[in-house]
Formats: structure tokens, sequence, C-alpha cells
């Protein structure tokens, strides 16, 4: 308890000297992360506001870590490996730091069940840092990139590697076909990003009693993040019978999954495809997958002058005994989804929406257990000053799956986010629970509003 | 193709030495150069640049968002890096070592593209301006060179730092904190809010730090911004602009090469 409280101390003292000592210090020195570095740029020559991509930015991403357009794995900004020194060091390495400083939940109280229902309650926590990644990324040599996130999720506990692959850019001709291998998030070609979103992630709060395999688990809180991205469905397991999260992203959408994909512009500058194959759902190692998820995409963009992109993107994901129900009895979950996104000039703008479908729902919950489910998300990102960038995101998930279980949710979430610096930005956040005055005990409704104060820094 | 190391040393040594070698590998500039030249800008540089050469592109505004710089309007023709007189356009081999090296901050540098490639580019980007057809421009002479007494150079170099009232902009310790700077008053010509250069950090000038960049960047100017051409102010002695080069130089917190 005592260790509790003094670590709470001094994060918060960190906290306050960090962003004492940004207000202070001039706005000149830029310590920005390893590719801004590696390349001496800002990081807005690849951002729209980071961790949300450009264009340019994605054709950076598109070509392995490599300016559009050119194959400088081997050249630029880089000595070779093996002479790299400590200066070379931070062209590789960087950080983020993010989490709430302060949430604050406003619910009507319903767990454990029965005792107080209906009372509106209020619940502060610090809980400064949530999140922390390292990076590791870059070219070890021409046309071959490599990028390791490793996170550590400070509610969850432990550290995990998020994503670690490697690239093989430009095979055959350029822009033909550039292959990743290892864990990768499928998403990072289409026009909305999973793993890039300006309202972070908030995980949903279980009740106790949710580690046994294939038992129903209930939710004290529902999480909040895009619903186009999530699993949709309540009363799923993975394999080894841990439920999946209805909230969570997931499948094509996935922060993570392990397999191989491969991407291009073949049909010319507009068009750009992408076909991947990965074990699938939550598949954890060591267990016998009995298929693999094969999905593919095809994206259009308009990118050429006025300060205005477009982008329209759809895919089909195609799961293969992926997750299964409370009955221990095998789904194939599949997903389709198409998203578009315009940015002009202060402005980002997007969409995504998916339907979720599970084939042949199993004997043991026919009849109890919806097999379509749809999200929708909407969202705006704006800087309405060069330090301020306000973002909006609406979502919306008709969920599926255990009808005594399902719930749908509409969140609408507004975030301020102040730049110190151009690598330390503090924000507020708050969401608010559009269907709250609908009646249903469930979580999707108990939750009213949540508040977040925090701070994101990028190293 | 191998090459003995005596061969290659004094191809080398010529490369340096003169730029007829380095121009060996400079196509004509003809419709065809420039359309290789166009599918290069296109993969590459449309993002910022844009498709017409407006510095229009899809990413461009959120570089500098509501301050400049801008990527450059190339249809304009007006050039910040140049070693020609203020006003006039730069040399393709201005422009060749812009690309090569990039801005620091806001351009990466595409030393990767093959030097045939780099100036393809030149040639498509200068046809977006048509008076590049009509003019020849012509690189304003380096003369003198750096006195090897540094202690007074210096001392020459701070009076005129005063004198010429770079302070203003700049700040008197050249941290570009100058009043004028503060009072946010710099504009480019685009009318975006812009900062004088912080002196003090080298590594963050756009048209290089070494002695002689930055006697070119004092007689010149930087067009389309606040910093002023000193070519009239500093042609009366030959080591004025040196002597000036030196106490940036000295000013500066890093260790420069
Ligand atoms: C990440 C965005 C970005 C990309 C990509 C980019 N530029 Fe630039 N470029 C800029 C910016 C910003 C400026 C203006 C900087 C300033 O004014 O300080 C600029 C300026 C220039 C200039 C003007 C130099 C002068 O003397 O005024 C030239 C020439 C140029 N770029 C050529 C290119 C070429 C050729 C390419 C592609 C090989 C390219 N740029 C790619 C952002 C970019
Ligand atoms: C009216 C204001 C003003 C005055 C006076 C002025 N400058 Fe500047 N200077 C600027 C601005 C603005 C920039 C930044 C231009 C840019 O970033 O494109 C600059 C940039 C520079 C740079 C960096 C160039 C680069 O490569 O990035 C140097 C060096 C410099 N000035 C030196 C001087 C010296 C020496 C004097 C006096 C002889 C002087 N300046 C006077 C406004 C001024």
């Amino acid at each position: 308890m005592l260790y509790r409280t003094s670590t709470l101390l001094v994060a918060t003292s960190i906290l306050v000297v960090i962003a004492l000592s940004s207000l202070v210090m001039p706005n000149q020195a830029q310590a920005i992360p390893a590719f801004a570095r590696k390349y001496d740029v800002q990081c807005t020559a690849c951002h729209t506001a980071p961790p949300v991509l450009n264009t340019f930015g994605q054709r950076f991403l598109e070509n392995g870590y490599q300016l559009p357009g050119t194959e400088d794995g081997g050249t630029t900004g880089k000595k070779k490996l093996g002479d790299v020194t400590l200066d070379d060091v931070g062209k590789y390495l960087a950080f983020r730091l993010v989490g709430n400083a302060v949430r604050s939940w406003s619910f009507t109280q319903q767990n454990p069940a029965g005792t107080d229902t209906g009372v509106a309650q209020n619940k502060t926590e610090l809980t400064f840092p949530e999140n922390f990644t390292l990076f590791a990324g870059g070219t070890v040599m021409k046309n071959v990139g490599f990028m390791v996130e490793l996170g550590h999720d400070v509610e969850g506990g432990g550290a995990e590697v998020e994503r670690g692959f490697v690239s093989f850019n430009n095979l055959g001709a350029q822009d033909l076909a550039h292959v990743r291998i290892g864990k990768f998030d499928p998403s990072a070609f289409y026009s909305v990003v999973t793993i890039r979103q300006q309202l972070n992630e908030v995980k949903e709060s279980l009740s106790s009693g949710c580690n046994t395999a294939y038992t129903p688990c209930s939710f004290n809180r529902v999480g909040l993040a895009p619903s186009a991205f999530a699993t949709k469905f309540y009363g799923l397991y993975d394999r080894g019978g841990t439920p999946l999260s209805p909230f969570a992203s997931s499948l094509y959408n996935s922060g993570g999954e392990i397999g191989l994909d491969v991407h291009g512009r073949p049909f010319g500058k507009a068009w750009l495809y992408q076909v991947g194959v990965v074990n699938g759902a939550n598949e954890p190692f060591g267990d016998s997958n009995k298929g693999k998820d094969l999905y593919a995409m095809l994206r259009y963009d308009y990118a050429q002058s006025d300060y205005f992109s477009a982008t329209l993107s759809g895919f089909v994901y195609h799961g293969n005994s992926n997750a299964k129900v409370q009955t221990q009895e095998d789904v194939n979950w599949h997903r389709y989804g198409v998203s578009g996104r315009a940015t002009y000039q202060m402005l980002d703008l997007y969409a995504a929406y998916a339907v979720d479908r599970i084939n042949h729902v199993p004997s043991g919950v026919s009849g109890a257990f919806d097999a379509t489910a749809t999200g929708l998300t909407i969202g705006a990102d704006a800087y309405v000053t060069n330090e301020t960038l306000l973002s909006l995101r609406y979502d919306n998930l008709d969920a599926g799956g255990i009808l005594e279980q399902r719930k749908s949710a509409t969140f609408i979430g507004l975030q301020a986010k102040q730049y110190l610096r151009t690598n330390v930005a503090i924000f507020v956040r708050n969401d608010v629970n559009v269907r709250k005055s609908e009646g249903g005990e469930a979580a999707a409704r108990n939750l009213r509003n949540a508040f977040f104060a925090g701070i994101d820094i990028i190293f | 193709m191998r090459c003995q190391n005596l061969v290659c040393g004094l191809v080398l040594l010529l490369a340096l030495g003169t730029s007829t070698v380095v121009q060996a590998t400079k196509p004509e500039d003809t419709a065809a150069t420039r359309a290789q030249g166009q599918v290069l800008f296109e993969r590459t540089c449309l993002f910022c640049h844009g498709a017409t050469g407006q510095g229009d592109g899809p990413a461009g505004w959120f570089l500098g968002r509501y301050a400049s710089p801008r990527p450059r309007n190339f249809t304009a023709g007006s050039f910040k890096f140049r070693s020609t007189p203020s006003g006039d356009l730069p040399t393709d081999q201005d422009l060749f070592r812009t690309i090569t090296k990039g801005i620091p901050g806001y351009m990466p540098s595409f030393a990767s593209l093959s030097e045939a490639a780099r100036w393809q580019i030149v040639a498509y980007v200068k046809s977006f301006y048509p008076g590049f057809r009509t003019e020849t421009p012509v690189p304003l002479p380096l003369v003198g060179a750096p006195t090897p007494q540094l202690a007074e150079s210096l001392d020459r170099g701070r009076a005129l730092y005063t004198s010429f009232e770079c302070h203003t902009c700049h700040g008197t310790e050249g941290r570009g904190d100058g009043p004028v700077t503060q009072a946010g008053e710099l504009k480019d010509a685009s009318g975006l809010q812009i900062q004088a250069a912080d002196l003090t950090r080298p590594s963050s000038f756009k048209n290089g730090a070494s002695l002689p960049d930055l006697v070119r960047t004092l007689l010149t100017g930087l067009d389309g911004t606040p910093m002023p051409s000193y070519a009239a102010r500093l042609s009366d002695r030959e080591t004025d602009a040196w002597d000036l080069a030196q106490y940036l130089r000295a000013l500066s917190a890093e260790s420069v090469p």
C-alpha cells in the first residue's frame, strides 16, 4: 500500500515536472522520434497529427520505411549496420508514453448485480502512465525494413510484443509487391487504421469470475473503441476458452495478428491492393489452428493538389474456425468492411462501417445467438490553432451474439489536445453514452459519462 | 567493374575538383528527360508539392500548419536557396543541391535517388515556371576567403552583426528571439507567420552551415522571407562577409563540422 502511494506520488510529480518544464522551455527544441530524427524532418512531414499518417507518411509506410519512390534503405541518414554509434541509436528507437492521469467514470452501479441498483456513482482514479510503448524500426538494408513495438499496459500488467515484423519491399518491380511477415496490424493500409486513432482505446472492465474457460462473463463497464473495428459479438471465446471482448479491435482490424501479407500498387498510382493470411483472431501460439484466416483489401486514392486527399477502401476477411461459442463448438467468423477518409487543410474526416457474420451457428446455441452484428464509426480531427487539435468520434455498435447478453451501444467522444511542444501534448476527453436513458440492466447502458485527462509524450 | 585503388582515387579527385565530371551524368533538358522527371516527381514530391507544383500537395498543409513554411510553389518562380542575386532564379546546381541535401525540418534528403534521377526531377521542376526557359541565372561570385586571424575576424563580425541590425530579428545572442520576431511581425511572401532562424543551431540551417554556405546566404538572402540579401552592403570589403560568417559559427552552441 505504501509502495502504491509512493509510485503514484512519483508518477504525479514526474507529470507535473514535465508539464511545467514544457511550458517554460521555448518551443524551438524539437525532440522527435526515430524516423523524424533519421530524416531530419518534423513529425508533421508524415503525420497529420501523430499517430495518424498523412498521404506522404502512408506511402513511406507502404514502402517499408523508405521514402516514397525510393529504395533508400541502404543509404539515407544511415551508416552500415555494424558501425552504428550511440548517436545512430536514436534513429532506430523511439518511445511513446501515453496515459490518462485521471479517469473519471460516472455510471449507474450495477455490480454486483442486485445491490444499489439505479444509484448514480462517480469514480475517479489516477492512472498515469497507462501505456508505455518502445519502438525499434527502420531498414536494415535496401528494401528490407523492420518494426518492433514493445508495449507495457499498466492496467493489464506485463510487457508484450504488440507488433514485430520484417518487410521485404519492391519485389519484382517498384511498388509491385511488398511483403510483411510477423506480427503486424492487418489494417495498416486501410483508410482508417486501428492503431492510429486520436481517441485512445479504453478497455472494458469485467466483473470478477471471468477467468474460468468458457464461462459466461459480464461487464462492469463497457470499453470505448471504434465500433467498426470491434468484435461486436457477446459470448465468443478464443480457442483457449478466454472470452473475447465485444469492444476490442479484432480480425482485419486487430492491432496485431501473426501471419504474412502482401500489398502493392501495380494497377497505377491510385489503386492499392492487399492480401494476407493470418493465424486468426487471438490465436495463441501452440494451439492447433484448424485453419488460417484470409483477407483481401482494395483501396482507391485521390491525392493530387489543393491540400486535399481522399481514399476509399473495402475488405473481405474470411475466418476459419477462428472462434468458439460457449458450447466449445467452432465458428467461422467473417467481416466485411468499407471505409473512407478525406483530409482538407486542417480537417481530417473519416468513417468506417463493418458487418460481422458468423456462418452456421452451432446447434448448441442456435436460437439464442444473433449471427450478424454491425459497427459504425465516424470521426473528425481538426487543428483549430497550430497547437490545438480537436477530435470527435461517433460510435454505434449493433451487437450480436448471445441474445441474453448482447446490448447495442452508442457513444460520442470529444477530445481537445494541446501540444506543449511538438512531442508533448496534454489532452482532455469526454465520452457520453447516447443511449443511457434507454432501459436495460447492462453495462452498455449503465456507463453514462467518462472523462479523461492525460498526457501523450513521444520521444 | 573493378578498378585499382589509385585509378579510383584519381577519378574521385577529379570529380571533386571540377564540375564537368559531375555534369557528365546531367541529362539534356529534353521533353523525354522532363517526362522521366515527372514520373519520379509524382511518386515522390507530389504529396507535398502538389501535382501542379503549386506547393499544395495532399500532405503539404500539415508541415507548417498555419505558419511558414509551406512546400514551395514552383509556379511562382521565387526560390530561397540560390547562389544567384536576390530576385533571380536559382541555377540547376542550386536546385540539385536542395533536392540532394533536403531542407532540415521540412524536406528529407533525396540523395538515395540516383544522380541522373535527381537531374531529371530538376528539369521537371523547372518546367512549372516559364521564366526558366528564358532566363540564364548566373551565380554571384564568392570572393575572398576567411581571415586566418580568428580573434580579429570575430571582433569585426560581431561589430557587423550589430551595425547590420541582425539582432532585431535574430536576437543579441542569436537565439532567433529578436524583438521583431517576438512581436510576431515577421511574415513570409504568402503572409504566413515565420520565425527568424535560431543562429545557435546551425544544424537547422536550411541553406547549409559551412562558411561558404553562410556567405552565400548573406549575399543572396532567402527570397520570399524577411531574411534580406546583404550583397550591396557587403560589397565594399571582401572579408566582411567571411568575418560575419565566422561570427555566426561562433554563436553556435553545437559543434559544427
Ligand atoms: C515532406 C514534404 C516534402 C517533400 C516530400 C518534398 N518537399 Fe520540397 N519542399 C518542402 C518544403 C516544406 C519546402 C519549403 C521549405 C522552406 O521554405 O523552408 C520545400 C522546398 C523545395 C524547393 C525549393 C527550394 C528553394 O530554393 O526555394 C525545391 C526545389 C523542392 N522543395 C524540391 C522538391 C523535390 C524535387 C522533391 C521530390 C524529390 C521534394 N521537394 C519533396 C517539402 C517537401
Ligand atoms: C527582418 C528580419 C531579419 C533580419 C534583419 C535578418 N534576418 Fe536572418 N533570417 C530571418 C528569417 C525570417 C530567417 C528564416 C528564413 C527561413 O526559415 O526560411 C532568417 C535566417 C537566417 C539564417 C539561416 C539561413 C538558413 O540557412 O536557414 C542566417 C544564418 C541568418 N538569417 C543570418 C542573418 C544575419 C547574419 C543577419 C544580419 C546581417 C540577418 N540574418 C538579418 C530574418 C532576418
